[in-house]
């Protein structure tokens, strides 16, 4: 699995950093340390994504709580064959919770995500299925026939007394 | 004449088209989405009306425009006609380039505009320089939105919007490429048959939203079978039988 981005981010970071011309060095530099420190861990249940060198972040996300995925490419994108894959929570902030970035196998990610969002994975088949199947042994037919034969037999007991 | 024109027309298009798929590297076939069964996926596009629709705005942006930027270029005749020869270039060009640009632009927008359903979700991809594709399913689906106004209606289509429950962001439906939560159907002409598919989709699922997904049992059923009641009966009898011979 996934757990660093391609090289190629760094170029698509240069080339971002350098169409800012005069910013170029305050642009580039936070943009170098986070590929430095970029990490993701994909595991049975979700995402966790990590970066930043004097500011640490850490997100954690399940793939069961995404809402939707955005895949969005721009040219230099394109030109490189990445992809910026925003994954969205049903939390309240402005942005996605989770973009990930420099990832090479965009539509492999992305089947991947989308296998295992709510919704898709068949959950609604599932559910259907009733939870407890009926017990192989009849219990109550069982207790009810004990019932018939002991009365039987008391009945037939009494019968020769009287 | 106008059948050359059409022919030439269409020809500088489909070099625009080339160029975009070989330079720009944009896709030229619909986007698909993981499916069980073939027969399940549905792509489709605007109706025909949203181009016109696009095209009406167009001509009116135009007429606004090119009529103040003509008429300022007329008025340079008055201060001295020699100013406003040698303006007539750029000022034709001011006038006309941009208008060449957007009308282009309009067909490549409609062009790369694509819908795609299945029984469990949707993708929609459009944009040209940055392309954007949304994949959502309808177990997150909060609500569905049909809206249309009076000069869509003219042309037959309305927009379906679906939300789910992600980033809000600005509700500004100008800011499509943004990253929001709303995926926008819009130019549709069987606007009412799209919201009862999804609608339909809705319903078929328990859990659809955020609401509770613990609550699965299912309602008890009655177990009393035909057995059952059979020995219930010889019970009754044989009860009969000992008050009888008791």
């Amino acid at each position: 699995m996934i757990t660093r981005p391609d090289p190629i981010l760094l170029s698509y970071y240069l080339v971002v950093s350098l169409l800012t011309t005069v910013a170029f060095p305050f642009v580039f530099l936070p943009l170098f340390f986070k590929y430095k420190t970029l990490q993701y861990r994909f595991d049975d249940e979700g995402i966790a994504m990590s970066w930043g060198l004097l500011f640490r972040k850490e997100i954690y996300l399940t793939y069961r709580r995404i809402q939707d995925i955005h895949v969005t490419r721009n040219i230099l994108h394109r030109w490189m064959g990445l992809a910026a894959i925003a994954v969205q929570t049903a939390s309240g902030s402005a942005g996605a919770e989770m973009t990930i970035d420099g990832v090479r196998e965009i539509d492999v990610l992305r089947d991947f995500l989308y296998a295992r969002m709510r919704g898709a994975k068949g959950e609604t088949e599932s559910s259907d299925r009733p939870v407890a199947e009926s017990p192989p042994v009849d219990e109550a037919l069982v207790l009810l026939r004990e019932i018939r034969d002991e009365l039987r037999r008391v009945s037939s007991m009494r019968g020769p007394h009287a | 004449m106008s059948e050359r024109a059409g022919q030439a027309t269409a020809w500088v298009y489909r070099g625009i088209w080339s160029v975009l798929v070989e330079w720009f590297v944009v896709p030229r076939e619909a986007p698909t989405l993981p499916v069980r069964e073939p027969g399940e996926l549905c792509a489709f596009r605007p109706a025909e009306g949203f181009l016109r629709y696009l095209k009406f705005w167009f001509w009116l942006a135009l007429l606004a425009i090119d009529a103040v930027i003509i008429a300022a270029w007329i008025a340079t005749f008055f201060i001295d006609w020699w100013i406003g020869l040698a303006l007539a270039a750029p000022a034709l060009a001011i006038a006309f380039v941009p208008d060449i640009i957007a009308y282009v632009a309009i067909h490549l927008r409609y062009d790369t505009t694509w819908y795609v359903m299945t029984e469990r979700s949707l993708r929609i991809r459009r944009g040209i320089w940055v392309l954007n594709e949304l994949t959502i399913t309808f177990e997150n689906v909060q609500n569905v939105r049909v809206e249309q106004g009076p000069v869509q209606r003219h042309f037959g289509i309305a927009d379906v919007t679906i939300e789910t429950a992600g980033a809000g962001g600005s509700a500004d439906p100008h800011h499509r490429t943004k990253i929001t939560n709303q995926a926008v159907i819009e130019g549709v002409a069987d606007a009412a048959s799209v919201r009862d598919r999804i609608l339909q989709q809705l319903r078929k699922s328990k859990t659809a939203g955020l609401g509770d997904e613990d609550d699965r049992t299912p309602p008890a059923r009655a177990t009393w079978t035909r057995a059952h009641l059979e020995l219930l009966r010889e019970i009754r009898d044989a009860a009969l039988a000992l008050r009888k011979t008791g």
